[in-house]
């Protein structure tokens, strides 16, 4: 059993590598690209290279320049305990800074040279200052990288705009768009008589300066990073090379929130509805199934089947619709809630309900939050019962035929006992693996529930970042779920184990 | 082996029972801990009352002193002298302007009363709060309720009035603009407003590289310089004489310095919550400090906004307002119907069916339906420029007018937004001065279209029904729209039908929205239909319609290049004067008008239920102004609910 399961542990990993890539590749290579959300659009903007040097410095920024599978490396690194490199340092907010980022060399550095890069002196300040001079150094390095980056754009745009003066022949290494990749352009002698190439060398030349800025300040900043301002996080194994440090989920590009704060405040919402809803469905439909196995053709079994049937008929969609306009219209029923979790102005309310001196009833938090659920719980909870019924009562048949039943019977067990006990506890292996479905799904959500009763749970928070494209949110997602999925898969293997002696894994 | 219940059983039971029961009891003492809060809090806020009609009268007897002093003395006080001022430069002429007033003084409508709470309904969830950070249209709507400017636009005149300056000084020739804030202006917290911190929220937050407000960073290219004259004035200066630079001065909200400088660039990146102002109202719950981060706002509560009581100017009537989303578009009428939300904003085929089907519904409700200088417009714009290299039928003006003239954007209008809107004639906001009325837009007149045709070389030569030109290709077109709605099927059915008629084909292409982007970025359509919001007056077009935003970057996406326009955006932009200005705006109007680069289809009116519970709900060119509403006999203020 150890061996099994070490066995499926270990290849665990290997899966949930195979599930993130390919969802990644996925996001990557669908159009629009990762971060499809981030394009700019001019509107109040007067300039239209700053809204290009503005999206060259988001692609930046994001690292969306980079090719795919760098950026998967990136982020399974981010996303891996072990952490390799200098370590981050933790600031006393809670916040992880990373070292600056260092700056590539500028494009076409054969044809127009690099100026040499001066030493930089850098002395720590001492105590208190320290903190400031990194904060300074840091907003410094930020600043001119951005500038930096804007002068690539522009540089690329100068060397269009050659390219285009130039005539035909040069004309054909622009892109569809009509804009300039350098690497297209290695190689190519640039004429100095020739139009145009005044601007160009301006632009390079600006780009340069600008370059040899952002390259010393960040050579600062990544020394006052060294000097240590804050702690350093996470705890060393190979000091230099290898540490442990905990998961960083990331920065959600869509909402520029961290992702785990994103998914701490849904996540609660949705477990809430779904740990309510599930047991429900279970204990309704479970023994309507053995009722209705136990007397199978009579009445009982046609009218739960002939319900179930048709209420797993209605779409949700439907059902969420008619909730709203009947039960929680004051012109018709009015009984619950329209949409949300809490009324208005729950923050106010205790706990419990209690009655105050004019003897009035106020309601409590916590009977608030129960009458708020109660549709999206109807809603959730109304179509599971023809799946769950049916296959209860369908395994009860086949056992219903088994030797030991008869055998039971003719030892003169009473009924109640033969059914209750013998059939039924070997009817719930399907049961077992249809439970096991659980976990994945309530980390899913359903998406219709919380988009009809505006319910800020899990399956909004998905489709938003899948309408944006925002990967971080996506592949934290498609992670947690993958993970959760295996181990479910794998728990229902060890329940069957436990369930059934005739199943062992040695 | 019998199952009996043993000594472990028995054990089991009773730790089960003390868990079950100290949880109950930890419940019970949690109600009673927040019942005395109650208490507690009810008792702050009456404090807080107090302290500020303290304050109040106080100021007021100050500024009664020099008067009663000169009174005294049989002199009559100077008002606005010499001495007033003195923060001023030399030779050019200050515009005084008082502290804000409502444009309705809701004191003069009959059943006013002070107190209750307004809810507004959002069909979305805002994202974050944090100004400047925040970019949708909802956190917007909050903002303008929490923070001011230097100035604002009236709301009936659409004038740039003084808000939180009550002086300014615009430069003749566009290059610096020096602004006095108003003596008594405060923030929420009670401290002062300072051209310390305009200066700091405009160098320091909103040019602060560390902190994400992209947006705002890159309009305010122009901005050469921010120096603190005094105490409270303080000098704008610009790199060119541009008109936007009286937006970038007076057009954005002035946030406390005392306040954002507590917490770091990351924190304020990633916050949700922190917004607080000089205005009417004030966040109810604040963090005070970086340590108090998650006490903030989150998305998936409502906004609450309370008076704030500290205001400087006149204090609005109502306790609170509350911001409550509801997705669902029929929950949220339900919701309504059901009190509880005060306002929300109907859908075109809800507006309509909802005042049919239910004559006493306007018992209770206003419904409101104008156009504002927020409303934007809906177009279709036609490539001028080459698509993948190779040129399109638009290219020709003719028969981009020819298109328009096709299309019976009345009945458009009647079918599938149920009448609801106005023809749009151009790219400028109607209410603005901006936009000639003696402008009509194009008629509908397929006879006049097909001539125009005709004369561009698109005859139907082989009569089969369809247009050819003289190499023989018939007149085929892909038109792309978004997917996701009812309307943009069946605007796209519409137009089809209507340039069928004529003889021409068009395919359809419906595209996902993130395609949108892409698509526009690449220019890559025949063409395509999108719309165009608007939340100024006047706006600068070069973006959108100079053929130097051509280039990629630029919003040109229709690659329309007239020398007449570029001329006449330039003069524009550079023209400091208002009136000579919105002239120059008319012609340019005219002009793409005249050229048609995008069929102007419809300027869609806001539309508004506001329960006749709240007075003085009055719609202006600016919107509404909500900090006017009152509530009709209001009840006392809110307590635990029900």
């Amino acid at each position: 059993m150890v061996s099994y399961l070490a066995r499926r542990l270990a290849f665990m990993v290997p899966t949930v590598l195979g599930i993130t890539l390919m969802v990644f590749c996925l996001l990557a290579y669908a159009p629009g690209g990762i971060g499809a959300g981030l394009a700019v659009s001019g509107g109040q903007m007067s300039d239209t290279s700053r809204v290009a040097q503005m999206q060259a410095y988001l692609e930046d920024r994001y690292g969306l320049n980079d090719w795919v599978i760098v950026q998967y490396g990136r982020w399974l690194s981010r996303i891996s305990p072990v952490k390799f490199g200098e370590r981050d340092l933790r600031a006393p907010s809670g916040e992880r800074v990373a070292a600056p980022r260092t700056i590539d060399d500028p494009p076409l550095a054969a044809a127009f040279p690099l100026p040499a890069v001066p030493a930089v002196e850098f002395t720590a300040a001492s105590g208190d200052d320290l903190v400031a001079q990194f904060k300074k150094l840091q907003r410094d390095a930020e600043g001119t990288r951005r500038e930096y980056i804007g002068s690539v754009r522009l540089f690329r745009d100068a060397l269009a705009d050659w390219a285009r003066a130039q005539g035909d022949e040069m004309a054909r290494r622009l892109d569809a768009k009509g804009s300039a990749d350098p690497d297209r352009f290695r190689g190519v002698a640039f004429d100095a008589a020739s139009d145009g190439y005044p601007k160009l060398r301006a632009a390079a030349d600006s780009m340069h300066a600008k370059w040899l800025a952002a390259r010393q300040a960040q050579a600062l900043a990544h020394a006052a990073f060294r000097a240590g301002p804050y702690p350093k996080s996470g705890i060393p194994l190979l000091p230099g090379l290898v540490s442990l440090d905990t998961p960083d989920l990331g920065v959600a590009f869509s909402k520029n929130r961290p992702v785990w704060d994103l998914i701490a405040a849904a996540l609660p919402v949705t477990l809430l509805i779904n740990l309510i809803a599930f047991p429900i469905s279970y204990l309704i439909a479970v023994p309507t199934g053995v009722l209705a196995s136990v007397r199978r053709g009579g009445w009982f079994d046609v009218l739960s089947g002939f319900l179930y049937l048709s209420l797993y008929s209605v779409p949700t969609v439907l059902a969420g619709v008619f909730a709203i306009g009947f039960l929680a219209n004051k012109q018709y029923l009015g009984w619950f809630p329209v949409s949300g979790l809490h009324e208005s102005g729950a923050e106010a309310f205790t706990f419990l309900p209690y009655t105050d001196a004019a003897g009035t009833w106020h309601r409590g938090y916590l009977v608030d939050t129960m009458w708020h659920v109660a549709l999206p719980v109807l809603c959730l909870v109304y179509g599971s019962f023809a799946v769950l019924s049916k296959q209860t009562r369908a395994s009860m048949l086949d056992n219903f035929n088994a030797d030991y039943v008869r055998t039971a019977k003719a030892k003169g067990v009473p009924r109640k006992d033969v059914v209750l006990r013998h059939v039924f506890r070997n009817s719930l292996l399907p049961l077992i693996t249809m439970f096991v479905g659980i976990f994945p799904a309530m980390l899913a959500g359903s998406v219709v529930i919380e988009r009809i009763f505006t319910v800020p749970g899990m399956g909004s928070l998905i489709l938003e970042a899948i309408d944006l494209r925002d990967r971080e949110i996506i592949l934290a997602n498609t992670f947690m779920i993958a993970c959760v999925n295996l181990l479910a898969l794998l728990l229902a293997d060890i329940l069957y184990a436990a369930a059934d002696p005739r199943v062992s894994y040695e | 082996m019998q199952n009996r219940f043993g000594v472990k059983d028995f054990l089991f039971l009773v730790v089960l029972l003390a868990t079950l029961g100290s949880v109950w009891l930890s419940m019970v003492q949690k109600t009673r801990m927040e019942l005395a809060q109650g208490e507690l809090k009810s008792k702050l806020a009456d404090i807080e009352q107090q302290v500020a009609q303290l304050g109040r009268k106080l100021e007021r007897g100050l500024e009664q002193l020099p008067q009663a002093a000169a009174d005294a003395a049989g002199r009559r006080a100077a008002t606005a002298g010499p001495e007033a001022d003195a923060w001023a430069r030399p030779g050019v002429a200050v515009e005084r302007w008082s502290a804000p007033v409502p444009a309705t003084d809701p004191e003069s409508v009959p059943g006013f009363a002070v107190g209750g709470e307004f809810t507004e309904l959002f069909e979305a969830q805002p994202a974050k709060l944090t100004p400047y950070i925040a970019g949708d249209v909802y956190s917007t709507r909050v903002l303008d309720r929490v923070c001011e400017s230097l100035g604002r636009f009236d709301p009936k005149t659409l004038r740039m009035v003084g808000a939180l300056a009550d002086g300014w000084q615009v430069d003749p020739d566009g290059l610096w603009i020096r602004a006095h804030i108003h003596p008594r202006a405060r923030f929420s917290d009670g401290q002062p407003v300072t051209a310390e911190d305009v200066r700091w929220t405009m160098v320091d937050y909103i040019g602060n590289p560390l902190i994400e407000a992209e947006r705002a960073r890159s309009t305010q290219d122009n901005l050469k310089e921010v120096k603190v004259i005094d105490d409270r004035t303080v000098d704008f200066i610009f790199k060119e004489p541009l008109f936007t630079n009286t937006l970038i001065a007076f057009g954005n909200p002035v946030l406390p310095k005392h306040y954002y400088s507590r917490f770091e660039p990351s924190q304020i990146n990633q916050a949700t919550g922190l917004l607080v102002g000089s205005g009417q109202f004030r966040l109810e719950r604040l963090p005070s400090g970086p340590d108090q981060l998650d006490t903030q706002w989150t998305p998936g509560q409502d906004v609450v906004l309370v008076r704030n009581e500290q205001y400087w100017g006149e204090k609005p009537s109502l306790d609170r307002m509350r911001f409550k989303t509801i997705k669902d578009d029929l929950g949220r009428l339900v919701a309504y119907r059901n009190g509880e939300g005060s306002m929300m904003l109907p859908t075109s085929p809800q507006f309509n069916t909802v005042l049919r089907d239910e004559p006493g519904f306007e018992d209770t409700s206003y419904a409101l339906k104008w156009t504002n200088m927020r409303c934007g417009y809906s177009f279709i714009a036609w490539q001028c420029g080459p698509r993948n290299g190779k040129p399109t039928p638009f290219a020709d003006k003719r028969v981009r007018r020819a298109m328009t003239m096709l299309l019976d954007r009345e009945r458009m209008i009647q079918d599938i937004w149920d009448g609801i809107g106005t023809v749009s004639k151009g790219p400028v906001n109607p209410e603005s001065a901006g936009s000639d009325p003696a402008l009509k837009p194009l008629p509908f007149d397929p006879d006049a279209a097909k001539a125009l045709l005709a004369e561009a070389g698109w005859k139907d030569r082989n009569g089969d029904g369809i247009l050819e030109n003289e190499q023989g290709d018939a007149f085929t077109f892909e038109y792309t729209y978004a997917t996701g709605g009812e309307i943009s099927e069946r605007i796209a059915r519409f137009v089809k039908d209507s340039f069928a008629k004529a003889g021409i084909v068009m395919k359809t292409r419906p595209v996902d929205w993130s395609r949108y982007q892409e698509i526009l970025k690449l220019r890559d359509f025949d063409a395509i239909t999108l719309a165009w919001g608007s939340n100024a007056p006047e706006s600068d077009p070069r973006q959108i319609w100079h053929s130097e935003s051509v280039k990629e970057g630029g919003d040109n996406f229709t690659q329309w290049k007239s020398a007449r326009a570029d001329e006449l955006i330039e003069k524009g932009r550079r023209t400091m004067g208002e009136a000579e200005r919105m002239a120059v705006w008319r012609e340019f109007e005219a002009c793409v008008a005249e050229d048609q680069p995008y069929t102007f289809v419809r300027v869609a009116p806001w539309l508004r239920f506001v329960k006749r519970e709240f007075g003085n709900v009055n719609t202006y060119k600016t919107g509404l102004q909500p900090e006017e509403f009152f509530r009709m006999g209001a009840p006392a203020a809110p307590s635990p609910a029900n």
